[in-house]
């Protein structure tokens, strides 16, 4: 049997979704189902008078309507996950219904429960609510202005938390010979998966079981969370995720929606279902990134840099979300540094409440902000000392010798070689070509421009005690169970909950090879708490490097278990019974042989089973990982600018990408393509816009601009191999790798071809009118 | 959002545009989708219109003030309006300036608006606030020559 770890094999999951056979939420029908929706604040921040419900009461097929003060005492706040220390963090209380304030465009005000879903719509014209608007604000750094509206009472300034991570002086930045001072900023973008947010709640009165279908990334923190939001027994909480039709950090965060469908089918003993509306995605479903950093960076004339220093505006929302305080702090303060042997770094991340929707994880939360702001102030700095950009990130990234390498915030970086994708990027482009055809283009009045980034990312989360002394409320580790049927068939079992990543085919992969049987002879159960015994979910770029290695690691326990029977069976020595490609034979006599499913069975019926074995074919494996693995790589991106009109057009893109050893390429390659998309839709096109109170002006796709396949040319994707010495697999995340170093390229190659016009940044998203009032401003200067 | 709108209103003086804009029956009539404009104080209104533009429709109950009034030359609109797909808020400032020809009418106002008019009506607000203003100085404009 040929080996199938390595091989392009096409998704298994897809021949269901493609034909229409999937399951989502919104599939579900449950006898007696009842369907709810929400009425949102409209304004940003107001006193709530008066709620009239009493139109809506009298409509035909209205059964239920909860506003705040109805379930004030009975459902308790909905509390963030990630509890960063020793930043004075304030968590305030978000009640799923406001009570008496509602503090952003989208907070919920009633919940209506209805025969229908029109009606559930309908009914929210005939709830009349009286609102005295309060001053409110949107943007972070004026937020922590001195006379800026208070969002809280018990929040001076508006500051949730203040987190600082290295310590670098005036004087560490002063002496040094070149110092680039600019700012960043990361605007806010919408995670935008297909299926929205959803949920379906069913209650059963008889025994007392609540079962919630609900889109989420991670259902053992949704139970674990919304047990202590209903206040309702773990061990009778059932969370289920059907098939989900994306999630990218947005489905990670547990809402006070999911809570609300939870309380109301037990409070009317029927199921409740809710399906969010795509404006209504708009405005509650966690917002990403919304980052404003200001960064300096020093080093010398001949291109070494030696310190670096920045200052985080980091707007958290009007609420904590679940990882919202993890992002901007600990995965966007210890990766600052980079792929860059830079000895001195601080980051100061301010967490800003402000009236806007809660901000979590997007994906590569925080690591495709730092790195982007990294790679621009790099660039910036190439410019300054007259340095091509390629020769000062080569001399400051650390030699593939010095791994495991250290940052300067104390992060051990597993392995790595850096230079490795870098050539491969140059060679692949013919740098040296590229750069005298944009100099011949130029005196034609052309202007190409040629972006690069470096990038590491930390993946895989990781170790638990790195979890505890970061604050996040709950464990990393993984867990795996494979069962053995008695005709050889497995089904496994595991924490990490695919949508759409491809764990069914990468996972199948290992556990043939490692067990040595068929393809379709191995099946997964996913996304159920009732069956997984636990698990932390799919984020962080972790379900391969630690989910799969879980799955490796059981295998390799049903294979130990296996093999002591095989040795009674065969009645031979242990030392002389080999295990090799799905048979268990003697050395000195491979015909004296039994194979995988003969084993399976006798395990099974444990008719004859060796002394001291317990009957059956069953393991388990809870892997905590010694380290995250930081997989790398380089992006380098050609775009042409129109200067007349500010259009941007890809030319080129290619990625090199460093996950280590790959297990399925075709899967991730997918997985690479996706996260560029996402990466260049926030370099160029996406953006979530709220005017200055905190009103916001983007709640459709009419509005807010998705990357379409048509806006890219093809991607040239490259692989180079550096084997992760974590684990096993010798693989590292690779989900978010695409994202992390797109965003810089792209905006690098940008500003690189206006060079003649002495731009030297533009936020983003970068669109043709941003883009042609830099060259006005430009050319005037 | 800011709103800037100019009508060459021919063979009308300042006076007499200012009379016939200042008519709350001439006002009702004209003003699209209007139910009810009602004084109901000194300067101040009261009004019910129906607006429908796209996905936003909806009966919205209005508060309208003039204040800073200088006749015939110019005066401050300011108005309140509530409705199911969110509220308006407009301080308007009309200008009149008379030649031979007739008289311009200027328009510029100052827009806020809240709920699905925000998140999803932002684009259109712009142009269907045109829209409404260039139905309305046509209607003045016939209300007046009948007048």
């Amino acid at each position: 049997m040929e080996k199938l770890v390595g091989q392009r094999l096409k998704r298994k999951e897809d021949p269901k979704l493609i034909t229409g056979n999937g399951t989502y939420v919104d599939d579900i029908k449950l006898q007696g189902m009842l369907h709810a929706s929400v009425l949102r604040s409209p304004h940003p921040h107001a006193k709530i008078v008066s709620i009239d419900t009493t139109k809506a009461e009298d409509l035909e097929g209205v059964v239920k309507i909860y506003t705040g003060k109805d379930l004030e005492g009975k459902i308790n706040p909905v509390p963030s996950s990630w509890l960063v220390p020793g930043a004075n963090l304030i968590e305030t209380k978000q009640y799923p219904l406001a009570i008496g304030t509602v503090r952003y465009v989208g907070d919920g005000v009633a919940f209506i429960v209805a025969k229908d879903r029109y009606i559930a719509r309908d009914a929210l014209n005939l709830i009349d609510v009286e609102y005295e608007t309060l001053p409110s604000i949107a943007n972070q750094k004026d937020a922590r202005k001195e006379d800026a509206p208070q969002i809280f009472e018990e929040v001076k300034n508006n500051v949730a938390f203040t987190y600082i991570a290295g310590e670098v002086l005036d004087d560490d930045i002063e002496k040094e010979e070149v110092v680039v001072r600019e700012s960043y900023n990361s605007q806010r973008v919408a995670p935008s998966p297909m299926e929205t947010r959803n949920s379906l709640g069913y209650f059963n009165p008889g025994d007392g079981e609540l079962k919630l279908y609900v889109g989420s990334q991670n259902p053992h923190i949704h139970r674990m969370v919304l047990s202590e939001v209903l206040d309702f027994p773990e061990h009778k909480l059932q969370v289920i995720v059907p098939d989900m039709g994306g999630g990218f950090g947005g489905k990670i965060g547990v809402y006070p929606d999911e809570a609300l469908v939870a309380y109301a089918t037990m409070d009317l003993e029927t199921p409740v279902k809710w399906v969010e509306e795509r404006n209504e995605h708009f405005q509650s479903a966690n917002g990403g990134r919304d980052m404003m950093v200001d960064v300096e960076l020093a080093g010398t004339k001949d291109g070494y840099m030696k310190a670096l220093r920045v200052v985080n505006h980091a707007n958290v929302g009007a609420y904590l979300a679940t990882f919202g305080p993890g992002n901007p702090t600990i995965d966007f303060g210890l990766m600052m540094s980079g792929s860059y042997k830079i000895p001195k770094a601080q980051v100061t991340t301010y967490g800003m409440y402000t009236n806007t929707m809660s901000v979590d994880s997007y994906r590569g939360a925080g690591k495709p902000e730092s790195t982007y702001m990294l790679e621009r102030a790099v660039d910036e700095y190439a410019r300054q000392i007259g340095m091509d950009p390629v020769e000062v990130r080569r001399k400051n990234f650390p030699d593939k010798d010095e791994f495991p390498f250290t940052n300067a915030q104390g992060l051990v970086y597993d392995s790595g070689d850096y230079q490795k994708p870098l050539d491969v990027a140059l060679e692949t482009a013919d740098y040296e070509a590229l750069r005298k055809e944009q100099a011949k283009l130029r005196k034609e009045g052309r202007y190409i421009g040629i972006g690069l980034a470096s990038y590491v990312e930390l993946s895989g989360f990781g170790p638990s005690a790195v979890a505890g002394a970061i604050g996040f409320q709950g464990g990393i580790w993984e867990n795996s169970t494979v069962r053995v049927h008695p005709g050889g068939t497995v089904t496994v079992f595991t924490g990490t909950s695919p949508h759409g990543q491809g764990h069914d085919t990468t996972f199948t992969q290992i556990v043939a090879d490692k067990l040595g049987i068929p393809y379709e002879d191995i099946n997964f159960v996913f996304n159920d708490t009732k069956s997984v015994s636990m698990g932390w979910g799919t984020y962080g770029s972790r379900s391969l490097p630690v989910g799969g290695t879980a799955i490796a690691m059981a295998c390799d326990k049903v294979i130990d278990k296996a093999m002591k029977v095989a040795v009674h069976l065969l009645e031979a020595d242990a030392d002389d019974v080999a295990f090799e490609k799905g048979i268990f034979y003697t050395k000195g006599n491979p015909e004296n042989k039994k194979t995988f499913q003969e084993i399976a069975k006798a395990a099974n019926f444990a008719w004859s089973m060796p002394e001291g074995i317990e009957p059956g074919l069953e393991e388990k494996m809870f892997y905590d990982p010694e380290n995250f693995t930081y997989p790398f790589g380089t992006h380098l991106v050609v775009v042409e600018v129109d200067v007349e009109t500010g259009e941007i057009e890809i030319l080129r893109f290619i990625a090199v990408t460093d996950a280590g050893e790959l297990i399925n390429p075709l899967v991730v390659e997918g997985q690479v393509l996706g996260a560029i998309a996402q990466g260049v839709g926030q370099a160029l096109w996406e953006e979530i816009q709220y005017n200055s109170k905190g009103q916001l002006l983007s709640g459709s796709f009419m509005d807010y601009t998705m990357p379409k396949a048509r806006f890219f040319p093809k991607i040239e994707m490259k692989f180079t191999h550096t084997a992760s010495p974590v684990n096993q697999l010798k693989a590292k995340g690779v989900a978010e790798s695409g994202t992390t170093g797109s965003i810089a390229s792209t905006v690098n190659a940008v500003i690189d071809a206006l060079t003649p016009f002495d731009v030297s940044n533009i936020e983003t998203p970068l669109t043709p009118e941003r883009v042609w009032r830099a060259i006005q401003k430009g050319a005037k200067n | 959002m800011e709103i800037n709108y100019a009508y060459k209103f021919k063979g009308l003086s300042s006076k007499e545009l200012w009379d016939v804009i200042q008519d709350p029956d001439v006002l009702k009539e004209v003003l699209p989708g209007c139910k009810k404009f009602e004084k109901v104080g000194d300067e101040q209104y009261e009004a019910i219109m129906g607006i429908n533009m796209g996905p936003i429709k909806g009966e919205f109950t209005a508060d309208v003030e003039q204040v800073d009034k200088n006749e015939p030359e110019s005066y401050r609109l300011l108005v309140k309006a509530k409705g199911k797909p969110g509220e308006i808020n407009a301080d308007a400032k009309m200008t009149f300036i008379g030649d031979d020809e007739g008289t311009e009418l200027t328009c510029v106002a100052a827009i806020e608006v809240t709920g699905l008019m925000a998140t999803i009506g932002q684009r259109m607000v712009g142009g269907v606030a045109k829209t409404i203003l260039k139905r309305f100085m046509k209607d003045i404009e016939k209300e007046a020559k009948n007048a």
